[in-house]
């Protein structure tokens, strides 16, 4: 679906959309609905704001309109890296805060943290071995001159 | 670890935009692996060195640190 989508405008509608859904569930949780349009009202603001970004010479609006070079995608990289590190440390805060204060509101952070951590191992295994284990030419038998010393 | 890019780019009268825009890069990137700050991947050194028609080592010297 995202490939009908203009590259530049993914990243600002996806935000739009994630806003969108929060009005959704304040409009469905809550009997006024006067803050779900606010809500939404942002959210139409603020993908338009973001799509006006991404046409500006910056790392962020490159990341933000889907051109990063490959510095720039290093940089997004980082940038996930750190926001992942805080959520784990965040959740890992909050749950023992709230065990320490009140325990019934404790598994959300649970939740978080289970999460964040699983999410940790998955992208080790995942981006980790990605080569198959072959065997070693030397050690299966095949000893191949080697270009140093020849 | 110093390179050349910015010696080379200003021998052909460039921009850091013009460079940018011909390798596909970002003007910021330019600027980066101009200051040291930024180490481009093996496929990027290989099209910078060859867009300078120079070869990779000369173009990246790991041995001399970026002053």
């Amino acid at each position: 679906m995202m490939r009908f989508i203009r590259p530049r405008l993914r990243k600002p509608l996806l935000g739009g959309i994630a806003y969108l859904g929060i009005a959704a569930a304040w409009a469905i949780g809550s009997p006024t609905w006067g803050l779900a349009i606010v809500i939404a009202v942002v959210a139409v603001g603020q993908t338009v704001a973001w799509y006006a970004w991404t046409g500006e010479d910056t790392d962020e609006s490159a990341l933000l309109g889907s051109r990063a070079d490959e510095r720039q995608k290093q940089v997004g990289q980082r940038a996930r890296a750190l926001a992942g590190a805080v959520a784990l440390a965040a959740a890992y805060v909050g749950l023992v805060i709230t065990l320490a204060v009140k325990r019934a509101d404790a598994w959300p952070f649970a939740v978080m943290l289970a999460v964040t951590g699983f999410a940790y191992l998955l992208g080790l295994s995942s981006y980790g071995s990605g080569e198959p284990a072959s065997e070693d030419e030397v050690t299966a038998g095949h000893q191949t001159r080697s270009p140093v010393n020849s | 670890m110093r390179n050349r890019v910015r010696e080379q780019r200003l021998q052909r009268e460039m921009s850091q935009a013009e460079l940018a825009a011909a390798l596909g890069v970002s003007r910021q990137t330019i600027i980066s692996i101009e200051n040291g700050r930024y180490l481009p991947s093996l496929p990027l050194a290989f099209t910078i060195a060859r867009f300078f028609d120079l070869t990779v080592d000369k173009m990246f010297d790991p041995d001399e640190e970026e002053t």
